[in-house]
């Protein structure tokens, strides 16, 4: 998984969005940003009682680092390609403290605090489209208790319950929203799931094996469990506690609400890719995890958020990630992307899924595999490039 | 940080001579060589304490000593009270050294762990090799068992491979101590009271004595009782459940009342699952499940436990949050990318 890189590797890794304005050499201003984004992320470790807070959460110290201003960049907030930014977006409770990069306008988004709870909820407004994320930690008992019942069936082990994207426009006193939640997305699981893990068969068979050893009191109990009674009266059958999907495949697309247009199937309606890959600034961008399950160390089942909002449009990737180690990959992206000028959303669905073994087989032909075909099976982005899609789903609204 | 400064040096002879603390008579070795190992091993756990991994011939020697100290425990180790039972700490270093200042030093306060020192967390080698380090050098201060992570075949997906790979150049590491976790004891026994393990129960196990006829020293299978004990779960439904999964046990509360009333239990204690809270009761106060590694790979923001457990059996949970570490990232952030 991505998650074990060292993080000594991560920190001298990062990356700055490329402003089109970068030319050859040193650029003093860039390295000042880098400064004071290490400076923020510094800080924003620190225990709160030792936190710097300023009205715009700037640690004081960049003043320091300053430097000559040599380099000109035209590039100024709210009139970053004709578009309106303001910071706080108007529907943030407790007021935006992100800090804005002085050089060229985009938001610098800090780490979460080391508060407990790990909260972090930034926000943005451009045209009339306002957009922020909330990320907490996983729920406590009673909220896993509350959201239990509410699904009747068990949650993944990592439930992030209350993070959630939020995505609104709101024009002549109407709105239209989508948003991205985890109570959703668990709710759009399949109902059942008929994968098991790959030693599945063993299990069983060893268990009908053994029952001749099982001690009284425990057989009995084994027969209790089992609701009906297996169909050859011979071998003790244990079925499934409640059957649920416990892969949770689900095929979540977001929320939509409020009073604007509905979503219409338009195969032709593509992303534009071309103006994807502009190295336009991102304003704002945040990642997260709705939920997480490990499959009791049998591989992985993830949903995951990322979002960019560029002064022209903005992209959300929701990513459901599965892999059963030994039996399956599966894949079901949704994409949403926004025209902030024009007002059109395009949402794709897209679903892809391929056997363990190729998966396996096509990791080992990978150069990039580097004699570990492993870490390209725990790599999403690799899995996304290699599976094939089974199914494409376009949809198209102008507000 | 030095944990040991007020301790004699022969503690760890003396200790093996300790009648009462067990029958577990491991490292049977003269005068001198003891003491020249417990130097060595002082300096190795000094050198760990900073986060810095043994070379490789040291953990080879490190893992030697060990076999001859965990052949001898049991399936069911005898543990003493007071001590402090721990959950999982999954690789996360600097937290299980936050666990021992919130606990009190080793090998002041006894410990416990029920397993799964490694994967997830970035210094999976660094925190195995302290544990066993202070294992050989406290024999009866420090009880560590078997998770279900202490395996050939999990370490080789959840990251404790990798880190081996990336930190020693080759697996040599890996199999050193993937081949040391064979000898971990599976379950222990607190003042015959309190079951601890790092799953749950067995249908196959009725009795403690059953686990204790068990053949431990070997990969965690696939099925069976010794499976079992490292992965099955308490559930809310009564009986035996097999999980959706297709493999995997749940045990009901009639199943944890049979169980603690056939070995004249107070409690079974366990971990392997993560809870926001760092610990949480199960079937009445039956079944205690506790998670010892605080913002669970850098993100769950979960809080961790220990429990306390005195001479009278009196029971007390000690929470706490990840430690604040430069360098270790509190969360898991990435800087904006042009994703597609």
């Amino acid at each position: 998984m991505s998650d074990q890189q060292n993080p000594s590797l991560t920190a001298s890794k990062l990356r700055y969005p490329r402003r089109p304005t970068e030319g050859p050499g040193i650029n003093a201003v860039h390295i000042n940003r880098a400064r004071e984004m290490a400076a923020v992320t510094a800080n924003a470790r620190l225990p709160s009682h030792m936190q710097s807070r300023g009205q715009t959460a700037r640690p004081e110290t960049t003043h320091s680092f300053t430097p000559p201003r040599a380099v000109k960049v035209p590039v100024s907030l709210g009139s970053i390609a004709g578009s309106r930014v303001s910071i706080p977006g108007p529907i943030h409770p407790s007021g935006c403290q992100n800090p804005q990069c002085a050089d060229c306008g985009s938001i610098i988004i800090p780490a979460p605090r080391s508060s407990f709870p790990v909260q972090d909820s930034p926000v943005i407004k451009v045209n009339n489209w306002c957009i922020y994320s909330l990320k907490k930690p996983i729920l406590n008992a009673q909220e896993i208790e509350a959201m239990e019942e509410r699904l009747d069936f068990p949650v993944p082990e990592m439930i992030f319950g209350n993070n959630h994207i939020f995505i609104k426009h709101e024009a002549e006193g109407k709105s239209w929203e989508i948003s991205f939640n985890c109570y959703d997305a668990i709710k759009d699981c399949d109902t059942i799931s008929n994968l098991k893990v790959s030693y599945h068969k063993e299990w069983s068979s060893y268990r009908s094996n053994e029952k001749s050893e099982v001690p009284s009191f425990t057989s009995q109990l084994l027969k209790q469990a089992s609701p009906s009674p297996s169909p050859s009266g011979e071998t003790l059958q244990l079925s499934a506690v409640k059957p649920y999907d416990w892969t949770y495949s689900t095929k979540y697309k977001g929320t939509v609400g409020g009073q604007g247009p509905q979503f219409s199937r338009n195969q032709e309606a593509e992303i534009p890719i071309s103006k994807l890959t502009r190295p336009d600034p991102i304003l704002y961008f945040d990642e997260m995890v709705l939920y997480e399950d490990e499959l009791a160390d049998n591989g992985i089942s993830i949903v995951s958020l990322k979002i960019r909002v560029m002064p022209t449009c903005l992209l959300l990737l929701q990513r459901f990630y599965l892999r059963i180690d030994q039996v399956i990959f599966r894949i079901r992206d949704t994409r949403v992307y926004i025209d902030l000028n024009t007002n059109e959303v395009i949402r794709e669905y897209k679903e892809q899924e391929l056997l363990y073994d190729e998966v396996m087989r096509m990791a080992k032909n990978d150069f990039k595999s580097a004699g570990d075909p492993g870490k390209l099976l725990r790599d999403p982005n690799w899995c996304s490039q290699m599976l094939p899609v089974l199914r494409t789903e376009r949809e198209y609204l102008k507000i | 940080m030095d944990f040991d400064s007020d301790v004699p040096m022969e503690d760890a002879v003396q200790d093996q001579l300790d009648p009462s603390l067990g029958t577990a008579t491991a490292f049977v070795a003269t005068e001198s060589n003891a003491s020249s190992n417990i130097t060595q091993l002082d300096e190795w756990i000094d050198q760990l304490s900073k986060c810095q991994p043994l070379s490789e011939e040291n953990v080879k020697r490190l893992c030697k000593m060990a076999i001859e100290v965990l052949q001898f425990e049991e399936n069911v180790q005898p543990v003493a009270v007071p001590v402090t039972i721990c959950g999982d700490v999954h690789g996360q270093f600097h937290d299980l050294m936050e666990l021992f200042k919130i606990g009190g030093p080793c090998p002041d306060t006894n410990y416990l762990f029920m397993g799964d020192y490694v994967d997830r967390g970035y210094y999976s080698v660094e925190t195995v090799s302290y544990l066993v380090a202070m294992k050989v050098r406290y024999p009866n201060r420090i009880t560590i068992l078997r998770g279900n992570h202490e395996s050939r075949q999990i370490t080789q997906v959840y990251g404790f491979y990798d880190e081996c790979l990336r930190k020693y150049g080759s697996a040599v590491v890996w199999k050193l101590f993937t081949d040391l976790f064979d000898y971990f004891p599976i379950t222990a026994l607190v003042d015959n009271k309190i079951f601890c393990l790092h799953g749950g129960l067995s249908p196959m196990i009725e009795t403690i004595d059953q686990v204790r006829d068990l053949n431990r020293v070997q990969e965690v299978p696939h099925e069976g009782p010794m499976c079992d004990l490292l992965w099955s779960d308490p559930d809310d439904r009564g009986g035996w459940g097999i999980s959706p999964r297709g493999a995997g046990f749940t045990f009901g509360q009639d199943i944890s009342e049979q169980f603690n009333h056939t070995n004249d239990l107070s409690l079974i204690a366990r971990a392997h699952q993560l809870v926001m809270e760092g610990y949480s009761w199960s079937h009445q106060e039956l079944v205690v499940t506790i998670f010892s590694a605080p913002n669970y790979c850098y993100r769950c923001g979960n809080q961790a436990a220990i429990m306390e457990v005195d001479e009278n059996h009196e029971r007390q949970f000690l929470q706490y949050d990840p430690s604040v570490r430069p360098g270790e990232p509190t969360v898991t952030r990435k800087t904006p990318d042009y994703f597609l």
